[in-house]
């Protein structure tokens, strides 16, 4: 069972403040509530599998430098250093 | 000006001199401006688009090469960037944002001179199946505008249904292309995973997504495949298809063909129309010479959970970069300490974006992740080796593309379980990584079903043949608008 304190500490660790929270946790409570169906999947045994990918496949390791107009596209930029709010 | 003609008579006319793209593409934005005030297919409108066909004209008319397309009117999903047009992703948070660079499809589609009339309305990065989601308003059904288009695609989808363009590209993640194909009547085909470059599209669930074209005719898509598939060095997802031309051979039928019928498609809670349609479809099939019969893919059940709770974990990582600093809406860093900067920019994503995201953080965190993510994994895995097992035995797979009929806007917007299971029949191939195509089937008390077809990974030539077949089986009424 899921608790609203937990939807609240994740919430606060993806950077997301809500004012209604009520709001959130009841419809993120029904849907993770939903999740709860894989439990019945009977897939414990289940190795995870991953594609592969061919090695060749990969594009050379070479360096491509991008437009330098990009910088232009930040809000908040000196030379090419981001211009960020203090860490407390 | 006959705006309704599929996109290879558009070539033809404009090749043959018989049209201007110049003509075309002014109707088309006559037409959009005519009718997108009911139904809000287009975010944003190219005012360049004339000038550029008439480029086109003119390369026509000196016998200078031009590309397969002709100038050919072409709307784009939101979340695809085209240099130094906006891309909004349907949400306030890129509002303002420009894209610096093109995606490679459009990159494709520049160079065989298709012309992007727009960028169409979606569901907030994606995030929906009604198009309610965006932060810019619903997009409405042309065939009812009380009704939800589908989504997340549904600009593109309302788009080519309503005749604003000849053709639309969208993405699919759990069915976002098929899902309003079905619900406005067009084509609307998900790609083999890798087919299709996704460098450019704005990043949902990098695992399993797809750029994939709506279309009025099943010989469009695969007219439109041929431009954008194939190896992309900015995207090593992709895979090589040689070359191949989906085009030809497309009307060698489906005579011999195995068909598997998949059992938990049309099972509890499929409305009767809709499972009337399948039943039709499979007999078509049947008289022009394909051998149907059910097949069970157990895990269908459980997909909707695993792909629910895959693409939360993937979208909460990939929307971790809006945070103001590099995107975002503009407001200073004064006065601020850095997490609540961060946490306060992002209070203009949108609710069910907000919603997705919680649950990206809450899924795969430390003591949850067995039961949530790895479960889902497993899933995934297992629902994997199903269908590659069905696939041993049938050639294609059959079922709705959505059980549901179109719904009214805001019936299940507050109801975000109800909408979940409108996705059960979509998320496999997404989560399998096969080719599957939404082909328009049937009209029922005014509103569209499609029908869903699936093959295995890389036989998309073979899927769009068996399309092709069913589509040539029906006739259906033009949309009322």
């Amino acid at each position: 069972m899921v608790t609203e304190e937990e939807i609240k500490h994740v919430a606060k660790l993806m950077r997301i403040e809500i004012d209604d929270y009520a709001e959130y946790v009841n419809k993120v409570h029904a849907m993770i509530d939903y999740f709860d169906v894989l439990d019945s999947a009977g897939v414990e045994s289940e190795e995870i599998t991953m594609q592969e990918i061919p090695i060749s496949n990969l594009r050379e390791d070479k360096y491509i430098p991008f437009n330098e107009k990009l910088i232009e596209k930040l809000k908040n930029y000196k030379g090419t250093y981001v211009r960020a709010p203090k860490m407390s | 000006m006959n705006l309704k003609i599929p996109a290879l008579e558009f070539v033809q006319e404009v090749k043959n001199g018989n049209i201007s793209a110049e003509d075309f593409v002014a109707k088309t934005l006559e037409r959009i401006q005519s009718v997108d005030d009911k139904l809000h297919a287009f975010l944003s409108v190219n005012e360049k688009a004339i000038d550029q066909a008439r480029v086109i004209d003119k390369k026509v008319k000196s016998g200078d090469k031009v590309g397969a397309c002709f100038g050919m009117p072409i709307s784009i999903k939101d979340n695809i960037c085209i240099k130094d047009s906006k891309t909004t992703c349907a949400s306030k948070m890129l509002e303002n944002f420009v894209a610096p660079y093109d995606a490679t499809v459009i990159t494709k589609l520049k160079e065989e001179d298709a012309i992007f009339v727009g960028k169409v309305n979606l569901d907030e990065f994606a995030m929906g199946l009604t198009t309610e989601f965006s932060a810019f308003g619903p997009s409405k059904n042309p065939w009812n505008t009380e009704y939800v288009p589908g989504g997340s695609s549904g600009g593109s989808a309302v788009s080519v249904s309503a005749f604003e363009c000849v053709a639309s590209l969208g993405s699919d993640t759990g069915g976002s292309v098929r899902n309003p194909a079905s619900f406005c009547s067009t084509v609307g085909y998900k790609p083999t995973y890798g087919l299709i470059s996704r460098y450019g599209l704005i990043s949902y669930a990098n695992s399993i997504e797809q750029i994939g074209p709506l279309t009025r005719t099943v010989k469009d898509a695969a007219f439109i495949l041929n431009i954008i598939s194939g190896l992309d060095p900015n995207d090593n997802t992709t895979v090589d298809n040689k070359n191949e031309d989906y085009l030809s051979e497309i009307d060698s039928g489906i005579e011999g063909k195995k068909i598997g019928i998949i059992k938990e498609m049309i099972g509890d809670g499929i409305d009767p129309a809709v499972l009337s349609a399948t039943k039709d479809a499979i007999s078509k099939l049947e008289s022009l010479g394909a051998i149907c019969e059910e097949v069970s893919l157990d895990m269908v059940k459980y997909s909707v959970a695993a792909y629910y709770t895959i693409t939360a974990t993937e979208a909460g990582s990939n929307l971790a970069r809006y945070d103001n600093l590099r995107y975002g809406y503009d407001f200073p860093v004064e006065g601020y300490e850095f997490n609540s900067y961060i946490s306060k920019a992002r209070e203009n994503f949108g609710p069910e974006v907000i919603r997705r995201m919680i649950i990206g953080g809450f899924v795969p965190s430390a003591g949850h992740a067995g039961k949530y993510f790895l479960k889902a994994m497993k899933v995934k895995s297992k629902l994997t080796r199903e269908i590659n097992e069905a696939f041993k035995k049938f050639d294609l797979l059959i079922a709705p593309t959505v059980p549901i009929m179109p719904f009214k806007i805001g019936e299940k917007i507050d109801d975000p379980v109800s909408l979940f299971l409108v996705d059960i029949n979509t998320v496999t191939a997404n989560l399998t990584g096969k080719p599957a195509i939404s082909v328009p089937f049937a009209i029922s008390n005014g509103l569209p079903i499609g029908i869903q077809l699936l093959a295995d990974s890389m036989q998309d030539k073979l899927l769009l043949q068996a399309a092709y077949a069913l589509e040539q089986t029906v006739t259906l009424p033009e949309v009322p608008i």
